[in-house]
């Protein structure tokens, strides 16, 4: 894979030129808060920013997002009539994105389409006409702990081009064969900038203040961590809220539900979250995960024994630290995965 | 007495109270992990209640955790209550989710909490901010190479602003003194900026106000008020509110929640303090809080005699509507 | 007005089993005339009107709710009405607050005697909602497919 520079000055008739065939969406500021918002051709991106306070997950994975529609037809032979929903139209590029957001959608990658029976349409569809350019932090945050999430600041995985900010212009690192051929055109790197490039690596790894470790997690078994005392503690205080799971990026859990209106009738899957009351309540009215506790512990137990045993190691965190800021009772997760560690 | 002394007034209390076995667990605030986050901590031994602290950005209230309290021998917890805690106290005991002799209250007369969002805007939304420690009238917010002193006031949540009632209206000890009860601010200016549009500004303004709203429920789930065991946006038969982001559903969510704490909320700020999104949820509840008041005559909280609003009723009701 | 003359609203009027109801039914023996917008719902008492019934029409697609039941006094169940009466109260005020537009929500006392009364109101309801053409209040629409 190919190392090309980026001049900044250059990198809005760059993505014009991508523009031509994607929409084009990078994250910005608006009122205060930084969120994923279309990107106009000839507009230059920010490139200096801490990461956006939700993931960009909703660019794949919608919060509501409607399957398919019904109708009601009583003169059709069928009774019912099925349409599916429309794919998405135009391919769009992501530009800016964070290497952990990136890596997060490489995870989920695993989750949702896992192989020809559990291969999700909507995620696929919107996946494969996505192009991911990351932007590697230089500046990370107090709050992260990428490093200690088979990630980093500078990781490449999930992305089709990681960008490295050089000061004046970017090194942009070919990762996929899409990417490969969107930086094509570019000039290629010199032994200088890719020097560069790895010294503001190992700086931005070193600027990571806090690190986790997760070899007690890996070797115990399940029910040891299951049962292990600390849980009572560990959720004391929290509300059972949807923050930590909607901000982050490798949650994944939906609900679906038929919405119906006279004739016509929509199916819609929504973000659900362990933290939810409704989460795994059976119909009958018994719930294997009645009290906060429980809902507490599978969040944690999800994402550091779950995803890692039944994905090849995989975590479902990526260390961006988003429930570490947004938790109204700050329950902060590199504690929990020290307790659950210790 | 500034914000140490009181954080070691609590902690003497605490520590007192564990020691001599009257109560079974403190409930107050320890420092968090990142700035400008304070947050809920139950201490269960004099040791444990070493980490207890205070600050102005202790902003999630603790009579929350009063509903489903820890359970021991002595059958009652303390909590460090200011004003707004202390008068959902009052509402909790009204409600009989708790009796007065269940609950030791540690009085404190709130300083006015303040906004970690407009403290980051203050200093710029792209700032990391490391640390902000208060001195005086002050906050000294500190990042990586740079520091800058905000006035304490400019950075203060709005409902501290309007509060009506900054000690605690009932306590069993108070640490420090009682200040003034407000802090000079107009509550009825919460609904003053919807009350003068017309019915499609209104509705206009209304749809804006939640459209980032991610129905997370951290608004519901940090309110003391909210503690039904089933909250209506969960029930499923009937379903009363879809499950959707389709702006039909995410009002119906706000509007019959901020219903539901009709004559109750304490305009204590702890639902705005938790949103992630900095939602400006008291724009309805603070309504509601206004008409109950011209209505009924009545504010939350603030004495343990009266009856709930609409819990009661009398014959000369205001009814000029009705055909 | 006059762009709203031929629209013919739907109403969702919540009634009293034991004085409006019975309204209505005597309006009805009496062979009193009213407009047809009014889909009538039979409640126990207006104190069994949760404030989510009235968000759930609006919801559905009325284009106005009325709820009548029993003149202070005369409640079967003593004082349902009065307790009805502040929700309704903090609930007008509310959704009108968030830009219901005034008009569309309609509250009466009407006894089981009341016939005449019943007419009139049906009337005055039905022509306060017309006027203000279809409600967007909290509308909920799935759409459909054409
Ligand atoms: S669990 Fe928290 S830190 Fe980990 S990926 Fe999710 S939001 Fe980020
Ligand atoms: S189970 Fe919980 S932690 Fe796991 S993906 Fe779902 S919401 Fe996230
Ligand atoms: S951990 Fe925090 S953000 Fe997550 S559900 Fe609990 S209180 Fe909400
Ligand atoms: S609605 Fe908000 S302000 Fe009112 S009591 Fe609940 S948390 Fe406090
Ligand atoms: S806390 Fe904020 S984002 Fe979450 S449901 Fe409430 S208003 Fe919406």
């Amino acid at each position: 894979m190919s190392d090309k520079i980026l001049k900044k000055d250059q990198a809005a008739s760059f993505l014009a030129e991508l523009a031509q065939k994607r929409d084009l969406h990078a994250p910005a500021l608006a009122g205060g808060r930084l969120v994923w918002a279309p990107l106009e051709p000839g507009q230059e991106p920010l490139w200096q920013f801490n990461n956006t306070a939700l993931s960009p997950k909703e660019f794949f994975f919608p919060q509501t997002e409607c399957m398919m529609r019904f109708t009601n037809a009583q003169d059709h032979e069928e009774g019912m009539v099925m349409h599916s929903e429309p794919e998405l139209a135009r391919e769009r590029a992501l530009v800016n994105m964070r290497p952990c957001d990136a890596k997060a959608f490489g995870v989920l990658d695993l989750i949702f389409c896992q192989d020809e029976m559990t291969d999700d349409p909507y995620w696929r569809d919107k996946r494969e006409k996505s192009l991911i350019i990351a932007l590697a932090c230089n500046d990370p945050c107090p709050t992260c702990f990428c490093t200690s999430m088979n990630c980093g600041p500078h990781s490449e995985a999930g992305a089709d081009v990681l960008l490295i900010d050089l000061g004046d212009k970017l090194l942009a690192k070919g990762v996929s064969d899409q990417g490969e051929a969107a930086i094509a055109a570019l000039p290629a790197a010199t032994d200088d900038d890719l020097a560069a490039a790895a010294e503001a690596k190992q700086m931005a790894e070193a600027a990571i203040i806090t690190t986790v470790e997760m070899d007690q997690i890996n070797e115990r078994g399940l029910m040891e961590l299951y049962e292990a005392g600390h849980w009572d503690r560990t959720q004391e205080s929290c509300l059972n809220c949807g923050t930590c799971t909607f901000c982050c990026p490798t949650c994944h859990c939906f609900d679906i539900q038929d919405e119906t209106q006279g004739p016509a009738g929509r199916r819609v899957r929504n973000w659900d979250y362990c933290m939810s009351y409704l989460f795994t309540l059976h119909g009958s009215g018994h719930n294997p995960r009645g009290s906060k506790k429980d809902r507490v512990r599978q969040r944690f137990m999800h994402k550091f024994k779950y995803i890692p045993v039944k994905r090849g190691g995989e975590i479902g965190c990526v260390g961006c630290g988003r429930c570490v800021q947004l938790c109204p009772v700050n329950i902060d997760v590199r504690e929990v995965v020290r307790d659950m560690n210790a | 007495m500034d914000n140490q002394a009181i954080a070691q007034g609590i902690r003497e209390a605490a520590q007192r109270l564990l020691a001599e076995g009257l109560v079974d667990c403190v409930l107050g605030y320890e420092a968090g992990t990142v700035p400008m986050r304070e947050r809920p901590f139950f201490a269960y031994t004099p040791e444990e209640a070493l980490r207890l602290t205070w600050s102005g950005f202790c902003c999630n209230n603790l009579a929350n955790f009063l509903i489903r309290r820890p359970q021991g021998e002595t059958g009652k917890v303390a909590v460090v209550a200011q004003g707004c805690v202390s008068r959902n106290i009052v509402g909790l005991i009204k409600e009989h989710q708790l009796s007065r002799e269940q609950v030791h209250v540690i009085g404190v007369a709130s300083p006015g909490m303040l906004d970690r969002d407009k403290v980051q805007a203050a200093v710029g939304a792209d700032k990391v901010i490391s640390a902000a420690h208060e001195e005086g009238d002050e906050l000294l917010v500190e990042g990586p190479g740079w520091q800058e002193r905000l006035e304490r006031k400019k950075v203060m949540r709005d409902n501290c602003y309007t509060c009506v009632q900054r000690n605690p209206v009932i306590h069993n000890e108070l640490i420090g003194e009682e200040s003034e009860p407000t802090h000079g601010g107009v509550i009825d200016k919460v609904a003053a900026p919807w009350e003068k549009l017309d019915p499609s500004e209104r509705l206009a303004a209304f749809g804006e106000n939640y459209q980032d709203c991610i129905r997370c429920y951290a608004c519901r789930d940090a309110c003391p008020l909210c503690y039904c065991h089933v909250c209506f946006v969960d029930e499923a038969k009937p379903q009363w509110c879809g499950k959707t982001q389709d702006e039909a559903d995410v009002l119906t969510y706000h509007l019959l929640r901020a219903f539901h704490c009709a004559g109750r909320c304490t305009d204590c700020g702890a639902c705005e303090s938790a949103c992630p999104q900095g939602i400006k949820v008291r724009r309805l509840t603070g309504k509601i809080e206004k008409d109950v008041r011209e209505f009924y005559g009545y504010a939350p909280g603030l004495d343990e005699e009266s009856v709930p609003p609409l819990s009661v009723h009398k014959p000369d009701d205001p009814q000029g509507f009705i055909k | 007005m006059s762009s709203n003359e031929s629209f013919e609203p739907r109403i969702a009027a919540f009634f009293c089993n034991w004085c409006t109801y019975g309204g209505a039914d005597l309006a009805g023996v009496s062979r009193l005339q009213y407009p047809p917008n009014i889909r009538a719902i039979r409640i126990p008492c207006t104190g069994r009107l949760s404030p989510t019934f009235v968000l759930q029409a609006f919801r559905q697609g009325a284009d106005g709710v009325w709820i009548s039941g029993c003149h202070p006094g005369d409640c079967h169940y003593i004082e349902g009405n009065l307790y009805a009466r502040r929700r309704f109260t903090v609930l007008k005020s509310l959704l009108e607050y968030v830009g219901l537009e005034p008009g569309r929500l309609h509250f009466s006392w009407i006894s089981s005697a009341e016939a005449t009364k019943f007419q009139q109101t049906v009337i005055e309801v039905t022509e306060a909602v017309k006027a203000l053409g279809p409600s967007k209040f909290l509308r909920k629409e799935i759409g459909m497919v054409a």
